[in-house]
């Protein structure tokens, strides 16, 4: 290694020393959430920091999945990232690759087509009366269809297929493959970054989304995780939310620790993923920096 | 199968081949398209053209909506309601600008300064982790960090030897927006430096040699190498960035705001929200929506002219 001159060697350790000042800062909530969650609920009341669990307690997530309503709407979370990521990747891919063919008629109207809503939007109310007139109020498709393909992401898919060789088509044309096991069967597989990256993308939207839910679902089994979870920060008591008050009273539990609860165990999965997220997420957008 | 008729029918010219011809041929990619094609018109298109409830009465319980002009933009400029959102969007969202956009590349610069490979993917691997956790979830750290009874700010601001008592910052109409554009930046740049990472691992590292032999410090490179070619980068990201300046972050303000800070908070969007959802009145948050998109799309169009005039190979169009 390069011998620094003292100044740099003194710079390099404020470098250093600032960059971990900032990871304190970006991991510590996190951390303090889940050993808040995991405390037990009196030694915790006081507050301050948590460098660990306070007489480490598992009771809270007890309670959450024993109380129905959260673990529905965990499920309803799961439901709609799962059915609406898979839906969305098909969908998407299957208008990208048409789009990528440059001998296909029409192929500019339709990318024009796809590239409008990107500058203009109908907005809140109109997109309401649509999801409304097709009676989609209080069913849980108002959560996957009106957000099923994101217009970025069919332009990312169609550079991406753009930029594959076309000897893979005219081989498989050779071979008498139709169009569509084309795209299934050699353009999906060879495009495994692309795909990769934009199920990262549906999916993180869909896990975190949730106006979609305030505006369209008013029943409390259908609703969703993030909802549920706006609704006790706002200070609704958790007595609304079916019952919880009852668990909470007789177990001696605050509402505080409830909350910390439900904040880790909706942001334990994508913590779990996220080494994965994060590799092809970056990947993603470098993808889509690059005009096709 | 359909697509394997190119060959056969190359005796007739190009020219002479009606639409029948290429639907025949390739029938089946615009088949696959039609999902798509149908989503767009019914979740895209259809919205569009519901903006014209802004010009039509609706009635929510016969579903009647006869035309009335510009009624209601009328009644919604008189309103002191709409002008204070309206205000505060553009407050919020220049500060989220002013502070979001020049975090990302400070902290790229830092990154870029650390030599030690595991310590600089740790960093970078840290900071991006926000930007995957909802807004909902980021307001239940805050209120578990902020809040003055059971805080960590307020601890942690003991441990430094304050004597004081905080106050409760996500209820405080002077702190709020400030909460509001911290979190933001807390939240983003993280994303940001992922493009200028890449940016600065193109420059030819012969350049820094070079100034090292001559004798170039690590300021000097910084400023002599470094931040001159990403300038490009800067200039087309701020401008893309402008396009957007009318986005004051629904989905973050909503998970947190409360009646205590609406005067400050209530951006148009919210506004839209209680308006049309709350109150029912449909033509008029429904005008306050379109007023909101109309200046988006100025924005973006201008934004994107101006890129074009600086490199032509950007901006979106």
């Amino acid at each position: 290694m390069i011998a620094l001159a003292r100044g740099e060697r003194v710079g390099r350790i404020v470098v250093y020393a600032l960059l971990f000042v900032i990871m304190v800062i970006t991991l510590y909530p996190f951390w303090h959430v889940i050993m808040y969650s995991l405390s037990d609920s009196q030694p915790a009341m006081s507050g301050g920091l948590f460098l660990w669990p306070r007489e480490l307690n598992f009771a809270a997530y007890g309670l959450m999945f024993r109380s129905g309503a959260i673990f529905t709407a965990y499920g309803n979370t799961v439901f709609r990232t799962g059915v609406g990521t898979s839906l969305g990747i098909v969908v998407t891919a299957m208008l990208a690759y048409p789009l990528s063919r440059r001998r296909l008629k029409g192929r500019n109207i339709i990318t024009m087509g796809v590239f409008i809503p990107m500058l203009f939007q109908g907005g809140l109310i109109p997109l309401y009366l649509v999801v409304a007139n097709l009676g989609l109020l209080n069913s849980r498709w108002a959560l996957i269809l009106p957000v099923l393909v994101a217009p970025y992401n069919v332009f990312i898919m169609r550079n991406y297929f753009q930029h594959l060789p076309d000897s893979l088509e005219e081989s498989a044309n050779i071979d008498g493959a139709t169009p569509l096991r084309t795209l299934f069967s050699i353009i999906i597989p060879v495009s495994m970054p692309v795909i990769a990256a934009v199920a990262m993308f549906y999916g993180v939207f869909h896990w975190n989304y949730y106006i979609d839910g305030v505006l369209y679902i008013d029943q409390s089994r259908k609703q969703i995780l993030q909802v549920f979870l706006r609704a006790m920060l706002s200070g609704s008591s958790l007595a609304q939310l079916n019952n919880l008050d009852d668990f909470t009273a007789t177990e001696g539990m605050t509402e505080q620790t409830m909350l910390m609860a439900t904040v880790g165990a909706s942001m334990v999965p994508v913590l779990l993923v996220y080494p994965w997220l994060q590799k092809y997420y970056v990947k993603g957008v470098m993808i889509g920096s690059i005009k096709g | 199968m359909a697509s394997n008729l190119t060959r056969s029918d190359t005796a007739v010219p190009l020219n002479q081949r009606g639409i029948w011809f290429y639907l025949r041929r390739d029938w089946m990619f615009y088949a696959m398209m039609v999902p798509g094609i149908v989503y767009f018109l019914t979740f895209k298109y259809w919205p569009i053209y519901g903006v014209s409830f802004a010009f039509r009465d609706y009635n929510i319980f016969t579903g009647a909506a006869p035309w009335m002009g510009t009624e209601a933009f009328e009644r919604l400029f008189s309103l002191p309601g709409f002008w204070r959102a309206f205000r505060n969007n553009v407050i919020i969202s220049f500060a989220k600008l002013i502070f979001g956009f020049p975090a990302p590349i400070i902290l790229s610069l830092l990154i870029n300064e650390v030599a030690h490979r595991h310590y600089k993917k740790l960093v970078q691997t840290s900071v991006l982790l926000p930007s995957f956790i909802s807004w909902v979830i980021i307001g239940g750290l805050m209120l578990a960090i902020l809040s003055p009874n059971s805080g960590v700010l307020q601890a942690a601001l003991e441990w430094f030897g304050y004597r004081g008592r905080i106050v409760n910052l996500m209820a405080s109409k002077e702190h709020f927006r400030g909460v509001i554009v911290a979190t933001y930046v807390w939240r983003q740049w993280g994303v940001g430096t992922i493009i200028y990472l890449a940016a600065i691992a193109s420059i030819d590292p012969q350049l820094y040699e070079a100034a090292t032999i001559d004798g170039a410090g690590r300021w000097r490179q910084l400023f002599s190498i470094t931040l001159p070619s990403l300038r490009l980068t800067i200039i087309i990201l701020l401008i893309l960035r402008v396009g957007d300046l009318m986005e004051a972050g629904f989905e973050q303000i909503f998970a947190i705001y409360n009646p205590l800070v609406y005067e400050v908070a209530e951006i148009i969007d919210t506004y839209v929200y209680k308006v049309g959802l709350v109150d029912r009145n449909f033509s008029l948050a429904t005008a306050a929506g379109l007023f909101k998109s109309v200046i988006g799309l100025v924005m973006v169009l201008g934004a994107n002219w101006v890129a074009k005039r600086i490199d032509r190979e950007s901006g979106l169009i």
